[in-house]
């Protein structure tokens, strides 16, 4: 019989005096004769059943284990890393550590970028001894006080105290060395403009946290932080640069407050420069109420003073009611509603509608618009956009134009608007309007970014016969009239002048003016318009006292037509005589 | 002799020890490759961020103003200035009756033009 007893701690089984050891009683022999000696035959089926269930679950497990290696042998198998679901996107942009996109210019230069940077806090809990920490940081942060970082180390009930934004490699590694555990890095982005204050006003700057808070980073921030891919406007970097130079010097060499220059694209709305100076740079802490922050081209909105004369001329040729060979009575001061209109250093005779513009007479302009009437008058301007805010436009900082409602739009304001007094737009609205009249009569909105159909279709404005007669009167008045110095050989410019008094308390001061000057080239098929503002310049010897347009916005605006032209790809319309002329000239210097 | 039984009991049981150490190798190997991708994609992390970083420094370096004073410091390039882009026929050869245009040649006493107007000949 079976018995069992204990050896060396192991339960040995015992039958008939013969020993098994462990594992030995599962012999299959031992088992039959087992069971046949003491089971039923129905119990071994069972058994055997239950066996043949064991094994089939133990090869279907090894089964799927088979079939798992060998598709994970042959296939891909698990994936483990996607770097992104747009397989286009992702070869480009794989893994870009910055979350906000850059902004290049026209042909692709980076004028904004993000630079990956840490920020350095403490955990107070971990803060054991906070006066040799502070003493240590204050070493390395001078500009931190040392009281300042005990406060920060100490803060009650949290585990996060910032002590620095933006820390560069190397003051990292310096915190690095110092070892202390309670200090901990996150990582972050710092925005920078390597062109300084070349886009100051364009751009923007975003605060600490990266959100925009001026300019194209304001208004397009959620373009910005939405998609990785450079943001690429209408600008070119080059041109920007040379306009902004011209104008910092105009602006040295006549005192001015201020200046700006805009250079847009004709055909199709595109900015390709925009100034303003003074200027910041976006970099640096961002000056508060100083003038750097005013952006002229789109905020500073004046009477725009005689350049309105070329939109008056447009209204009056495009109405049908007044001829290109008509003539006006200019020879003395006219009454409208108890206002005078009196002509700048005046003809005092009949003028025709060229003259008009050549000489910029006042009284001409309201003679000549009081053939059209006052609504029609209206209607053309806001046709023009001078109403509207130019709320799309991508700058955030906008001025809403000062203009007269319907009910307010009386006979002198019609008078006084004709030679530019009475409404105030931007000079952003000046030379989107002025492009339409001389690019074949369409108005484009105007726009930063490049290539993009935009929200507003363009529109024709007027016909394009006017467009070609408005061309050929402004260039007379390059030719022959108020804009002499800006007569760049070769660019076929054409241009109007404009003087405005400024409104300095309600009153118009005599000696403080906005002079303008909008021109375009070529005549013959023009590619850009130009518009110079200038901000109080003021009269010198080389000017002979003279503050009106011609003496310093026109010839600026002629050195700058002359330099970016070449650069903007124009070809000069010289004779071929003339060309040979200067293929000579070259060799023989 | 082996029976049948046996015989298969030893084939499932190699075939069981072949794919645990098979699955164990290839768990190793995986295992190597995760580490190896992980370290790849940091280091393209890292160019990448290196690459961003200096293409700001490129723009910073390529700023109009700096290239400016570079370029009148160290070469004398200067403006281009409206008539120095002129048609090819202002060129001093009359490449349509293939001679040399003896009026344009006429006045001008230089050796650079007259190897310009036997360059084309």
């Amino acid at each position: 019989m079976v018995s069992e007893e204990k050896v060396l701690g192991v339960t040995l089984s015992k039958k008939n005096n013969n020993f098994y050891f462990p594992g030995q009683n599962s012999d299959s022999a031992g088992l039959d004769v087992l069971f046949e000696e003491s089971l039923s035959a129905g119990a071994i089926r069972t058994c055997r059943q239950r066996m043949l269930v064991a094994i089939a679950g133990f090869m279907l497990v090894y089964l799927i284990i088979a079939i798992r290696v060998i598709s994970v042998c042959l296939t891909d198998g698990i994936r483990i890393y996607t770097p992104g679901e747009d397989a286009a996107e992702s070869e480009i942009y794989i893994g870009t550590p910055i979350s906000r996109a850059d902004i290049t210019d026209r042909n692709g230069a980076i004028i904004a970028t993000s630079l990956p940077t840490v920020n350095l806090y403490a955990n107070p809990k971990n803060v054991r001894n906070p006066e040799d920490i502070a003493e240590k940081l204050s070493l390395l942060f001078p500009e931190i006080s040392y009281n300042d970082l005990i406060a920060k180390l100490t803060r009650k009930r949290t585990s996060f105290s910032m002590i620095k934004y933006n820390l560069s490699p190397a003051q990292q590694a310096a915190v690095n060395n110092l070892g202390i555990p309670a200090l901990e890095f996150q990582k972050s982005e710092k925005r920078v403009y390597p062109h300084k204050n070349l886009f100051s006003h364009i751009l923007g700057y975003t605060n600490i946290d990266n959100l925009g808070l001026s300019g194209v980073e304001k208004s397009l921030h959620k373009r910005l932080t939405e998609s990785s891919k450079p943001l690429r406007l209408s600008l070119d970097m080059g041109i920007q640069d040379t306009i902004r130079e011209e104008l910092l010097a105009a602006v040295e060499e006549f005192q001015a407050e201020g200046a700006s220059a805009i250079l847009m694209d004709v055909k199709t709305g595109e900015i390709i420069s925009m100034v303003s100076v003074p200027d910041y740079d976006p970099n640096l802490s961002i000056p508060v109420g100083d003038r750097s922050l005013f952006n002229f081209a789109t905020q500073g909105v004046y009477e725009a003073g005689s350049v309105f004369k070329t939109f008056n001329t447009a209204l009056g040729l495009e109405s049908g009611k007044v001829k290109i060979n008509d003539k006006f009575d200019a020879t003395k001061p006219i009454k409208v509603q108890g206002i005078t209109v009196s002509d700048y250093r005046g003809e005092n005779r009949w003028l025709s509608v060229g003259e008009i513009l050549i000489y910029s007479s006042n009284i001409g302009s309201a003679q000549l618009i009081s053939r059209i009437g006052k609504d029609a008058q209206r209607r053309f301007l806001i046709n023009m956009g001078f109403e509207e805010p130019l709320s799309d436009f991508e700058v955030f900082e906008k001025g809403r134009p000062l203009f007269p409602s319907q009910k307010k739009w009386r006979d002198d304001t019609m008078a006084t608007v004709s030679y530019g007094y009475g409404v105030s737009v931007t000079p952003l609205h000046l030379i989107a309007a002025f492009s339409s009249l001389i690019n074949g009569g369409i108005y484009h909105y105007p726009t930063l970014l490049k290539s993009v159909e935009g929200q507003h279709p363009a529109r024709r404005v007027i016909s394009g016969h006017t467009s070609e007669n408005m061309r050929k009167l402004l260039r007379d008045v390059v030719v022959y009239g108020s804009a002499k110095k800006a007569n760049i050989p070769g660019y076929q410019v054409i241009g109007k002048t404009g003087t405005a008094n400024k409104l300095v308390g309600g009153r118009y001061v005599d000696k403080k003016v906005i002079t303008s000057f909008i021109s375009a080239f070529p005549e013959s098929n023009p590619q850009y318009a130009l518009l110079v503002v200038m901000d109080e310049p003021k009269g010198s010897k080389k000017t002979f006292g003279f503050v009106t347009s011609g003496w310093n916005a026109v010839p600026v605006g002629g050195k700058i037509i002359s330099q970016i032209a070449p650069q903007l790809d124009i070809q000069a319309d010289f004779d071929l005589d003339v060309q040979r002329q200067h293929v000579k000239a070259a060799y023989v210097r | 002799m082996i029976n049948t039984k046996t015989a298969i009991t030893i084939l499932w049981f190699t075939l069981t020890c072949v794919i645990c150490f098979g699955s164990f190798v290839l768990k190793n190997q995986v295992h190597d490759l995760e580490t190896e991708l992980s370290k790849i994609n940091s280091n393209i992390q890292k160019d990448v961020k290196t690459i961003h970083v200096l293409k700001a420094e490129w723009s910073h370096l390529n700023n109009p103003s700096r290239l400016k004073k570079l370029a009148s410091e160290h070469i004398s390039l200067n403006k281009v200035r409206a008539e120095q882009i002129i048609n090819y026929s202002a060129l001093p050869f009359q490449y349509e009756n293939g001679g040399i245009d003896e009026v344009v040649t006429a006045g001008v006493n230089n050796k650079e033009y007259k190897k310009l107007v036997k360059a084309e000949r």
